[in-house]
């Protein structure tokens, strides 16, 4: 660049006959589709990097949206550079498709699957199976067949016939085309989209070697039992029921099957996996939808008596050394659908596990004897040190009076270990005066305020607003739906086991159930304060309960899709490329897309000034700007149409008047709009000194520069301003372009300072990009560099920025000079936040938006 | 220059047309709309649309053929690939077969008459 600069400085050649025109014109078209492309893909490295950073969900629509519109404008920057070359560059275009071909292959990387049959008996089963049948089935496998503790009869079907399945009715294209265009947020857009989805797996074929394996296994079960027998599907999926996330209550189970029934069930369980709040649950946390796989389990239906969970800890106190036992008579999954009324159990952990405590649903008596409370203890804590830690366990007893297990997981209290103190017990007098209900259980720690917003069925979930406080009158699963997006959650009924308790846990919402009454008491639309932790709910928000609310976990970090983000942007983001002057610039040296759009821009740039010469038109050279009747230390590159029509440009100069570029002429007037009346320039040769005194006063044209690296020039056309300025060690550039069109409207500022100390240098950096980011900039500071960014806004904001940005390329290095004096420092910035609000309010543009701050 | 009025939306999903094509119209723009190819084939013909917008999968022809048909009968017609199709082989493709962009949905309607104006914009030769 710098090399092409240095020849236009030179003598050459008159013009070539006009005909010239439309081929430049042609490739002028090349370089500003470079530019935009380059802007946009500028951009959507930011957002990725602001999402991969923010905590907040996002699922694979957005990876593979801004990582899928990043590369096509990455390419669309490499196509136009080689048009604009006439072909040269193709190195570039295979080191691109390198570059994307190592992106694909972690966006579009597929879960490796294990082993290869479709169908495991439970006799085939343990933890080692778990990423063959998911987690559910391997720890029951692990319990029979490590543990010798009895689980029902049945067998497992794998990922991998899951896989085959998908794979072989050819569904997996157009559900995640449907998920790619889904607004999670939409809820009635997902409700369609889920049952779509799932209606369209019901529907597929299943292959018929996976129809015949189930058939014959079903046979087995049959052969084996005595009698007629149902048997219970459930769900278990790979990464389900892990500490990392539990997909509590997602899925689907379904009890009683017929054993003709199965191969229809297996489709709808699989279908289960997006149900709407499956398809929520994995965006918000970070799980790629083809990642999970279906395993399904088939047991032998239990004839229970009672039946129940068990906690071999309590979940919001794991130092308390009991077992806690829900039971209810016969079976069902009512209790953790919360929709019945259990007995509560604690059993001592230790031998002889003596019954500390008891809450009867029915005054006759508990449904679950002394001695199967004893033996489910007993189990719960073998269960527990054999799995490493506290376990959340389904069981049930049956005729005969076995006590059988049926799931073994780790209790999701991750997010509520971590929550932190207890809330205090005495009350703050406003706190008093405002409580409006207490007591019940604390479902989820934490505290929060928000909306009352109460759902009696799933039409109102569709209004539900973001940060309302859910309150129902029983925490049916459907609701998870919208736990992620409510403050808190108030249910009149339910308890710990239930899903949607499980739910609220991890999302760190602050749920506070069985509160009788709470559909009555609380106003729709009111504002309450919630204290799940507290089990207290006031009118109004009550500053003093919320200070004790910890910040939401962050979900995200960690999870698959965060992984995944992480490592396609270590091939995109990172900027490896060297200064353009080494010798190492070149296609061969791009390691990044960032690299790519790096070594585009900068030829972009040279091989527009190598046209302006190769076409001959005369306003492409190099032309000093003369301001006020003197030549100035500017020089001006047309590159279209930059210049007035009419001006004379057989010498060497151009007249300011002459130049109709409106960015340049916004940076110009920012440069030009006050004089330096700061404390004096400790060095003529300073920066500032020089810029000021030639803009100001081109009498004092300084030292005469022999090359290119000295000098200051724009580069021009009539909506488009590239400006660099170098001196000394210091080097800036600006880049703006202006169109009635916000995709093509954009500033770019770069800076790097020199001529100081390190830590002056890192101080002015950290002032400069405190500056930027007052007036709307995006900002990245690293080291003694900073890059600022606006882009996609309008022609009168963008003009206003430019002319901070001219006021201060002017005036940034003298904060060196004050840089080591605290009072001149404040003295200095006030100054300079005066005169860039004097500057805003001369160009008339909006300025409402530009923070104000006190003088020093 | 022309300025931009006449838009062809080709894409399978009859949900999308009607909302983009409605909305399109509400912005003074004249909007036509295929389902599939063979629906499309006539305005194409007729030299009808300044820009075309295409989904990636239509039921009778594959998309990128699609484009490669459009382009043989108007190679300087702009081709905006719109698609739920988030791949990164299918929008290089797209661009080397000639596609003035590749965009994927959701899109903001602002975001997508931007994209057709500039694509329309850049096959003018204008700027």
């Amino acid at each position: 660049m710098l090399r092409r600069l240095a020849t236009l400085f030179r003598p050459r050649p008159k013009l070539e006959p006009a005909a010239a025109r439309s081929a430049f014109r042609e490739h002028y078209r090349n370089f500003r589709a470079l530019l935009t492309a380059n802007n946009n893909a500028l951009e959507l490295m930011a957002t990725a990097e602001e999402m991969l950073q923010s905590g907040k969900p996002f699922g694979m629509a957005f990876v593979g949206g801004d990582i899928t519109a990043l590369t096509v404008n990455v390419y669309k920057m490499v196509r136009n550079l080689i048009a604009l070359a006439d072909g040269r560059y193709q190195e570039l275009d295979q080191r691109f498709h390198e570059i994307a071909g190592r992106v694909e292959t972690v966006v579009s990387r597929r879960p490796v699957v294990e082993g290869s049959a479709f169908v495991l008996t439970m006799a085939e089963i343990d933890r080692d199976a778990v990423d063959q049948v998911g987690a559910k089935m391997a720890n029951l496998g692990e319990l029979r067949n490590r543990l010798g503790m009895r689980v029902p009869e049945g067998f497992a079907v794998t990922a991998i016939a899951a896989r085959h399945f998908m794979e072989a009715s050819q569904v997996y294209d157009e559900i995640n085309r449907r998920l790619q265009t889904l607004n999670a947020d939409d809820l009635e857009a997902l409700y369609r989209v889920s049952s779509d989805i799932q209606n369209l797996i019901r529907e597929a074929l299943l292959p018929a070697d996976l129809e015949r394996l189930l058939r014959e296994h079903a046979a087995r079960l049959e052969a084996e039992g005595q009698g007629t027998i149902t048997v219970a599907m459930r769900s278990s999926a790979l990464g389900e029921d892990t500490r990392q996330g539990s997909f509590a209550g997602q899925y689907r189970t379904r009890l009683n099957v017929a054993l003709v029934d199965i191969a229809a069930t297996y489709k709808d369980i699989v279908a289960g996996k997006y149900r709407s709040q499956a398809i929520v649950y994995r965006e918000q946390r970070g799980y790629r939808h083809q990642d999970v796989l279906m395993c399904v389990g088939c047991l032998v239906m239990v004839d229970a008596v009672a039946s129940g969970v068990a906690y071999s800890r309590p979940p919001d106190d794991p130092r308390q050394p009991v077992v806690v036992i829900h039971a209810a008579p016969g079976l069902g999954n009512h209790i953790v659908d919360g929709t019945s009324a259990y007995d509560l159990l604690h059993v001592a952990r230790a031998a002889p596990h003596e019954i500390a405590a008891v809450r009867l649903a029915e005054f006759t008596g508990s449904c679950l004897s002394a001695a199967h409370a004893r033996e489910l203890a007993h189990l719960s804590v073998r269960i527990e040190d054999h799995f490493g830690s506290p376990q959340d366990i389904e069981w049930a007893v049956d005729r005969g009076g076995q006590l059988i297990l049926l799931q073994a997981r780790p209790i999701g209290t991750s997010a509520v270990l971590a929550s932190g103190a207890e809330a205090e017990d005495c009350l703050s007098g406003q706190a008093e005066e405002r409580l409006r209900m207490s007591g019940g259980v604390t479902a989820s720690r934490g505290v929060a305020a928000g909306t009352v917003c109460k759902i009696a069925g799933a039409e109102d979930i569709l209004h539900f607003p973001h940060d309302g406080v859910l309150v129902v009158e029983t925490p049916d699963p459907e609701w998870a739906v919208v736990v992620n997006r409510a403050a808190a959650v108030v249910s009149a009924s339910g308890q710990l086991a239930t899903h949607l308790a499980t739910v609220a846990r991890e999302f760190g919402v602050p749920a506070l159930f069985d509160l009788p009454g709470a559909m009555q008491e609380l106003v729709e639309g009111e504002t309450v304060t919630v204290d799940a932790t507290g089990r207290r709910v006031y009118s109004g928000r009550v500053d003093a309960v919320l200070e004790a609310a910890s910040d939401r976990p962050n979900l995200m970090a960690g999870s698959p899709i965060h992984q995944l983000l992480k490592e396609a942007l270590s091939h995109i983001t990172p900027l490896t490329l060297t200064a353009p002057e080494s010798p190492a610039f070149k296609p061969a040296s791009c390691r990044t897309l960032h690299d790519i759009t790096r070594f585009c821009h900068e030829k972009a740039l040279a091989e527009m000034l190598r046209l302006g010469g190769r076409y001959g038109t005369r306003d492409q050279s190099a032309k000093q700007l003369y301001v006020v009747g003197a030549p100035s230390q500017w020089w001006v590159v047309n590159l279209e149409d930059g210049f007035r029509e009419d001006t004379d440009l057989s010498g060497p100069f151009v007249r300011i008047e002459d130049i109709v570029s409106e960015p340049m002429l916004a940076i110009w007037q920012g440069m030009t709009a006050l004089p330096w009346q700061g404390p004096p320039a400790m060095s003529l040769r300073g920066f500032g000194s020089i810029v000021a005194q030639s803009a100001m006063n081109p009498q004092l044209d300084p030292a005469v520069r022999s090359n290119m690296s000295g000098r200051n020039y724009f580069l021009i056309a009539r909506n488009y301003c590239n400006l660099s300025v170098r001196l000394g060690y210091h080097f800036a550039l600006a880049e703006a372009s202006f169109s009635d069109l916000l995709t093509e409207s954009y500033v770019n500022f770069s800076f790097q300072g020199g001529a100081a100390d390190e830590s002056r240098r890192r101080r002015r950096v950290a002032l400069l990009a405190d500056t930027l980011r007052e007036i709307g900039f995006r900002v990245d500071a690293k080291g003694d560099a900073v890059t600022a960014r606006i882009e996609k806004r309008p022609v009168p904001y963008l003009r206003q920025r430019l002319m901070v940005l001219g006021y201060l390329l002017i005036h940034t290095r003298q904060m060196d000079m004050v840089m080591h004096d605290e009072a001149r420092v404040g003295k200095f910035m006030a100054k300079m936040r005066a005169d860039i609000q004097t500057i805003q309010e001369s160009s008339g543009g909006e300025n409402a938006d530009v923070a104000q701050h006190p003088a020093g | 220059m022309l300025t931009l009025r006449n838009i062809l939306l080709v894409d399978d999903e009859e949900d999308f047309l009607e909302t983009t094509s409605l909305r399109l119209r509400r912005r003074s723009f004249d909007v036509r709309t295929a389902a599939r190819w063979a629906q499309a084939l006539p305005a194409l013909e007729a030299g009808w649309p300044q820009v075309v917008v295409l989904d990636v999968m239509l039921p009778d022809v594959d998309g990128l053929e699609c484009l490669r048909r459009i382009k043989a009968l108007a190679p300087r017609l702009p081709v905006v690939m719109l698609t739920g199709h988030a791949s990164l082989q299918a929008s290089m493709q797209g661009l080397e077969h000639g596609a003035s962009d590749y965009c994927l949905k959701p899109i903001e309607l602002d975001e997508l008459v931007e994209k057709l104006i500039i694509a329309h914009k850049d096959a003018e030769g204008s700027f």
